[in-house]
């Protein structure tokens, strides 16, 4: 924006093409056109109050208080103007309360009005402190009010969801929450009711509730507010009639300290604002930021952070007693000496490293340093999830360094002419992925294409048209697509969206990749946690080192072996173990030690497995921030930091570098964070990784430089051979984890985990009249080969294909892996379960 | 001059024959001559004529039905559409619903008229739905219209085709707003659309759209018969043509009046048989609740919009409620005002917050609790909500307050008074500073 | 320096001698203070026992001595400390900090807070000088009844505060006059 126009010789504002000249207040300023009255004003700094308008919904000019008055061609308007309404215009001259009685008087009134209907609850309201209406009664209101009637009232509050609380009498009816609802996340689930002075925010169970009695009997099943994105609406409320039942009367705005910070739910890296108060986390708002998730975030990354204070947390070095077989309090001296003496003599048989996907960039490359100086292996892998041979040379030729100058960022999916999400369903895995694309698609008529098995909710509300796939084809349908859809891919600027889920597919990331080429567009691998693209740069893989350098390449390993100050040959060459093969590995007793980083047994593709890898390893090294199942079986544990406790940077799947500092400083045990812990391991075997802090490691880091020498040919995997059904109640499995699925950052938050989508088993109608099933019955699922659980699920009818089943994965929710033993594209075997209570 | 000469019968020449409403009746009485000349004419040739018979729209605001047609896209890459606003609810109108009852294929007619000429081929009529009488009645109209080949496709093989559609909204004053009627339309709540993007440009479905009166449309087919310049023989040259006038309240014989624009209420009274019983008038309004109110003095002020807005009103839909001497204004007022409360969309706050207190206030002036404090905050909250609001209806919604206390100032003092009396015989000590 | 400098200051002791003492004899002899003295804080009840406290922190915000911590809580229909949905889950003050200025008396909306004649507010431990919501609570006088229970008074927060004494003295006849606080009588 040219808010100090360049002036020619005569002294007037020089006026580029697509700008307009007008007067605000006597100020003579220049602006784009198009833009809002109420915006260029801002830029001069005047300040019109308002309460509908903001800046990234469409206007409404509902509240009336950012009345203006306006001139045009020397005429004045009759009316003075909602200035949040009106576009500048050339000549254009706009008085606003400060130079115009009229707009001034228009304003104390539309004030007065809407304070005549709103409760003297400022006391208990959660919004004192920080409310517009507050504020702006202040600066552009009457001292008092003449209204000596009946206020209006009504019961209160109102649950519409389990995370959000109503109040209707606070209400000033601006819309912002259901135009919210209505444009950016596609989920109209609270609209306006009724008229008049009864107008009121509600759902379609609260439209009968009259009276207090009802108010009380009232729960919220029906149709509650149950969108992913509902946190937004108490944040843009510009009272305090959407309040959030986490934050719901913990404390004031003055008593917070307030942390800018990055959010460590997903691959989007949102900026976000993490209040607290006194060693707690009261609340985390949505930051700002136009590049990444403009002003919105996710309930997930919004309302999952008590997960920092469950009481489950580790906040001493434990070191398993050998009598007892018990895991006692030790020293961190002492737990630090056994952990390393036990390393050490694991090193001579092997230790493998599993690092997290939810690290920091910081905490990734300790991981990796930590592997390939102390332990002196390449056995490391961060990737605590499905994943194939066939990714990692994905990973390295198509992922590897990209960043959002020159691969795909937010705003070139906002401007793609299409975008085809392949494994990858965005509104579950990547909620702000998913806002971007229906913006793009409602703004710029983005085509959008999903190929997925079927109609899922955030294909509609992208707009978007499903390419339908039965699991384990995607590759095929990804090779024989539609030409008009191939045409569409082909135009400049189009998108490609793949998600980690496709290493479960074999042949699909080389399908992608072959799209790619033959397309031209471009390519963005969006994985589901905060940490894994930083832990590809990191080299926290078997083929990879730091800085984009490959193991099997001897002058990057020498160039390493410089730069970290190591003797020549000092670097292990031999290509390590995935997560897979260090599991297997471990389990055969061939391994001699492990050491975990915050891995989920459940998340792995074998979870069986990988508890038995953790039994038989010699030796269990565990970096954990709350008690879990590898706490259970480690011989050493040792406390970290949870993401708020500590600072460094995530890298966004755009391959952004988004830095965050320490938001919560605790006084107990759990303050260190990863590569603080492994550097002093480290020390303790007699290696140096210089990672004290993470500040430390990121100076070590950009020492040693981004290389990008690692090079891979774009894989060209085959796809397995199709499961075939031999029986007609068998099907083949599809699934993805929900948003919602009570995984381990979502723990202790029952308001958040109330919104989750109901849990249920999809299927088109004819597979579930072969199975003999109906729509509300519970299925069985169990895996057709021996072996596997079974999970019960009440049946819903979707578009899937069929012979093909949907299932909610992961997380306490859903562990299918764990419950089935089998994931995504096996085949289960449905049977009915009896009718549902 | 006899009495019946005032009157022009051309809109309601048919109300009186024997099943007006019926198609036979209609083809009887010159209905359906205009649709063939029109269709034999280009659309351009039909907007030129609307624009020169000076025909302005009924519906109130009285804006030149020609220019607005004219509006319209000329070419045809998007579906354009025609909408009739018969969503009559303004206080005291009633012109529509007998239009639409006594002769309702004068409308089709116009519509197809209409449509052809701004190249709509969809029509929808959007009957209020507390009329369900004239809906049927409508309703039966075009199944007949459908059968003789008047809509549908291909409309008296002129290769014209058109769709007519009639919708019962479901009972929102705001509904006869163009834009929150388009959004009704279409499904959604009704509530006023932000303009721009006007009804031309994106209206019904983000479509180009008209949105016309049901007295503007049903006078298309007379105009294409006896041509503009009979049209102008009636009425002023800026406001030409007939008007019905919908006399109600203390007058000897209400009912609907169809006379030149500019026709006085003196006139029209004459008609009417004068005041009921003799009691002398005392206010009336010009053109529904929402315009300013009249006095006697105002029985010579010529009815037309210019007329009308030069005497400090507006001519509206020309529904004259009359009251006579026994009526008082401050009752009159709160009863429209408790209207405009009730209709009130809540889209806006001046016009949502304002009419629930104004209607508070005068509540308590009528139950004879008000101070002479409360007539200077209903004239500032009215001036709060005039103008400020999002559409007319806040604007409509404060008129009869504001003229009400301009015109009979003294009748709400008279109020205050009797408050204070009664207040001064009270024996109670009232409570320190209770009433400051 | 004068001759009689050395024994002017026994001037002042012998006249002093046949003036009244002012010494007081605290502790053994304790004196009430000024009836408006501003001594401890006391949170108040409403006639039926409620607490009047809603947590609303605006004490805390007033407090330029940062004295006062406060957290609110969400009242339900089982568990209910004051009229309405918000109630004081915490409150605290601290007495090392307080500067009895009696702002925070000032800010309270519901005359919740008041202060006290109580002074003796000096102790040898720093934790006993944070006074918890237990200690700074009014004690129940007859008539009260410790929360949690339900609203007696009425059926909402408006009929507490606009209404409350006249409801208390029909809802308790027996216990009159001594049933209520001398809040409540306002």
């Amino acid at each position: 924006m040219t808010l100090a126009a360049d002036r020619n010789h005569e002294g007037e504002l020089e006026v580029p093409e697509g700008y307009v000249k007008l007067t605000i207040d006597g100020l003579e300023v220049v602006a784009p056109q198009g833009e809002l009255i109420i915006r260029t004003a801002e830029r001069l700094g005047i300040q019109v109050p308002r309460f509908c308008d903001h800046p990234l919904l469409d206007p409404a000019g509902a509240c009336r208080q950012c009345l203006v008055e306006v001139e045009m061609g020397g005429r004045p308007m009759p009316k003075p103007q909602a200035s949040c309404t009106v576009p500048v215009a050339d000549g254009m001259v706009v008085k606003t309360q400060h130079t115009s009685p009229v707009a001034d008087k228009a304003q104390q009134g539309v004030m007065e009005l809407l304070l005549i209907n709103h409760p003297l609850d400022c006391p208990i309201c959660d919004k004192g402190g920080e409310c517009p209406l507050q504020n702006q009664a202040m600066s552009n209101g009457r001292a008092e009010s003449r209204f000596v009637d009946t206020k209006r009232t009504f019961p209160k509050p109102l649950p519409i969801s389990s995370q959000v609380l109503l109040d209707r009498e606070r209400c000033v009816l601006c819309q912002r929450c259901t135009r919210f609802s209505n444009e950016i996340a596609g989920d109209p689930f609270i609209e306006l009711l009724e008229r008049g002075a009864g107008q009121q925010i509600g759902t379609s169970a609260t439209a009968a509730i009259a009276d207090e009695a009802e108010s009380a009997a009232n729960t919220i099943e029906g149709k509650p507010f149950q969108s992913y994105f509902s946190g937004n609406t108490i944040q843009i409320c510009p009272v305090g009639a959407l309040t959030s039942a986490a934050y719901r009367f913990r404390s004031r705005p003055f008593d917070l300290v307030s942390t800018p910070s990055i959010c460590e739910g997903c691959s989007s890296g949102c900026a976000e604002r993490v209040d607290t108060r006194r060693g707690k986390i009261m609340r985390k708002l949505a930051s700002n930021d136009p590049e990444v998730n403009e002003e919105w975030i996710c309930d997930k990354g919004r309302f999952s952070f008590p997960y920092v204070a469950a009481a489950d947390r580790v906040l001493r070095p434990q070191v398993r007693n050998a009598e007892t077989g018990k895991l006692e309090d030790a020293s961190w001296t002492e737990a630090l000496r056994v952990a390393a003496e036990g390393l050490t003599a694991a090193r001579e048989r092997g230790v493998g490293v599993l690092a997290s996907g939810r690290s920091t960039l910081e905490d990734a490359y300790a991981y990796s340093k930590f592997a390939r100086i102390a332990l002196r292996t390449n056995d490391i892998d961060f990737r605590a999830r499905a994943h194939s041979a066939e990714e990692l040379d994905f990973l390295t030729a198509k992922v590897l360094g990209t960043n959002p100058e020159t691969g795909v960022s937010f705003a070139s999916i906002e401007q793609a002419p299409a975008v085809l999400c392949v494994a990858l369903e965005p509104e579950d895995e990547s909620p702000i992925v998913f806002l971007r694309l229906r913006k793009a698609a409602r703004k710029s008529g983005t085509k959008v294409f999903h190929l997925a098995s079927w109609t899922s909710p955030a294909v509609t509300k992208t707009f978007g048209t499903l390419l339908p796939a039965v699991p384990g084809e995607e590759p095929k349908e990804l090779d024989h697509l539609d030409s008009a859809v191939r045409d569409q891919l082909s135009a400049p600027g189009a998108v490609l969206l793949v998600g980690e889920r496709a290493a479960e597919v074999p042949g699909l990331y080389s399908a992608v990749a072959r799209l790619a080429e033959s397309t031209g567009a471009k390519l963005a691998w969006i994985p589901r946690r905060a940490g894994e693209r930083g832990a590809l740069e990191a080299g926290a893989l078997p083929t990879l080192l730091p800085g984009g350098r490959a193991v099997a390449d001897a002058a990057a390993r020498t160039e390493l072996e410089t730069a970290w100050g190591l003797e020549a040959g000092a670097l292990p060459t031999e290509q390590g173990k995935d997560t897979a093969d260090i599991l297997r590995a471990a389990a055969d007793g061939e391994l001699g030690g492990l050491l975990v980083g915050g891995v989920d047994p459940d998340d792995l593709p074998d979870p069986a497995l990988a508890r038995t890898a953790l039994r038989s390893a010699g030796f269990v090294v565990s970096l954990e921030v709350r008690h879990s199942a590898v706490t259970e079986l480690a011989d050493v544990v040792l406390p970290v930091a949870a993401a708020p406790e500590k600072d460094g940077s995530f890298v966004n799947w755009e391959g952004r570098h988004r830095p965050f500092e320490i938001a919560l400083h605790r006084s107990d045990g759990a303050t260190l964070p990863d590569c603080r812990v492994l550097d002093t391991l480290a020390i303790e075997m007699d290696a140096d990784l210089f990672t004290q802090t993470p500040k430390a490691a990121t100076e070590d880091l950009l020492r040693i430089g981004y290389a990008g020498t690692a090079v891979a040919a774009a894989p060209n995997a085959q796809p397995s051979e199709q499961p075939t059904r031999s029986k007609p109640n068998q099907a083949v499995l599809a699934t993805w984890r929900e948003l919602l699925d009570g995984g381990s950052l979502q723990a202790d938050e029952p308001a958040l985990a109330g919104t989750a989508r109901t849990r249920c088993v999809r299927m088109s109608a004819n597979t579930a009249t072969e199975a003999g099933l109906r729509k509300g019955e519970l299925a069985v699922l169990s895996a057709a080969v021996d072996g596997g659980g079974e999970v019960r699920l009440p049946v819903e009818i979707a578009d899937l294909p069929d012979g093909v089943v949907w299932a909610p994965g992961g997380g306490e929710f859903g562990k299918i892996r764990r419950d089935l033993g089998v994931g995504h594209g096996s085949l289960v075997v449905l049977r009915g379960g009896g009718s549902q209570a | 001059m006899t009495e019946v000469d005032k009157l022009t019968p051309v809109l309601t020449k048919r109300w009186l024959s024997p099943n007006s409403w019926t198609l036979r009746t209609y083809e009887q009485l010159e209905g359906y001559t205009a649709l063939p000349k029109a269709l034999r004419g280009s659309p351009e040739q039909l907007v030129q004529l609307v624009k020169d018979s000076g025909l302005r729209g009924r519906g109130g605001a009285g804006f030149p039905a020609g220019v607005k047609w004219s509006f319209m896209p000329p070419n045809e890459d998007k579906p354009h559409y025609l909408v009739i606003n018969a969503d009559e609810g303004e206080p005291g109108t009633c012109k529509d619903i007998p239009l639409m009852m006594a002769d309702p294929h004068s409308l089709i007619e116009g519509c197809v008229i209409a449509s052809y000429a701004m190249r709509a081929h969809h029509c929808f009529i959007y009957v209020r739905g507390e009329v369900p009488h004239c809906i049927r009645r409508l309703n039966a109209a075009v199944a007949e219209a459908y059968q003789a080949g008047y809509l549908g496709k291909n409309i008296l093989g002129s290769g014209f085709d058109l769709e007519l559609v009639v919708h019962a909204g479901a009972g929102a004053y705001i509904c006869g707003e163009e834009t929150a009627l388009l959004d009704s339309l279409e499904g959604r709540r009704g509530q006023p659309r932000l303009k721009p993007p006007f009804p031309a440009a994106a209206g019904l479905y983000a479509q180009p759209t008209t949105v016309n009166n049901v007295e503007t449309i049903a006078s298309v087919p007379y105009i294409v018969n006896a041509g503009a310049d009979w049209f102008r023989t009636m009425g002023s040259e800026k406001s030409p043509g007939p008007k019905i006038y919908s006399l109600s309240g203390h007058v000897e014989r209400p009912g609907q009046y169809e006379a030149p624009l500019g026709t006085t209420l003196r006139e029209l009274l004459d008609l009417a048989g004068g005041m009921k019983d003799g009691i002398p008038l005392k206010f009336w309004t010009p053109g529904g609740s929402s315009t300013p109110l009249f006095t006697a003095e105002h029985l010579d002020v010529p009815l037309d919009f210019e007329g009308a807005a030069e005497a400090g009103s507006m001519l509206g839909t020309t529904a004259l409620q009359i009251f006579n001497e026994t009526v008082s204004v401050p009752w009159a007022v709160m009863k429209w005002t408790e209207f405009y409360k009730h209709e009130s969309c809540g889209k806006c706050t001046p016009c949502r917050e304002g009419t629930y207190w104004l209607t508070q206030i005068l509540q308590r002036m009528v139950r004879g609790e008000g101070t002479e404090t409360d007539i200077d905050t209903l004239l500032d909250v009215c001036d709060n909500v005039l103008g400020r609001s999002f559409c007319a209806l806040g604007d409509g919604a404060v008129s009869p307050i504001t003229s009400g206390i301009k015109y009979f100032k003294d009748e709400f003092l008279a109020l205050c008074e009797s408050n204070r009396a009664k207040g001064a015989s009270q024996t109670e000590p009232a409570l320190a500073g209770a009433g400051s | 320096m004068g001759m009689f400098d050395p024994i002017k200051g026994f001037g002042v002791t012998f006249s002093t001698m046949f003036k009244k003492t002012v010494t007081e004899q605290y502790p053994e002899d304790f004196r009430a203070t000024a009836p408006r003295y501003h001594g401890r804080h006391q949170l108040n009840r409403h006639p039926d026992g409620l607490e009047k406290c809603v947590g609303c922190e605006l004490c805390a915000w007033a407090c330029p001595a940062d004295a006062i911590f406060v957290e609110g809580g969400d009242n339900t229909e089982d568990e209910r400390y004051s009229p309405g949905e918000r109630y004081g889950k915490d409150y605290q003050i601290n007495y090392l900090r307080c500067i009895g200025c009696g702002l925070c008396i000032e800010a309270c909306p519901t005359r919740s807070l008041t202060m006290v004649n109580f002074y003796e507010l000096a102790d040898d431990d720093r934790q006993r000088l944070i006074y918890t919501k237990e200690d700074l609570l009014a004690p129940l006088l007859p008539g009260m009844e410790q929360p949690p229970h339900p609203m007696r008074l009425g059926d909402n927060e408006q009929d507490y505060y606009t209404k409350g004494p006249q409801l208390a003295r029909e809802a308790l006849p027996a216990s009159g006059q001594s049933g209520q606080s001398k809040e409540a009588g306002q």
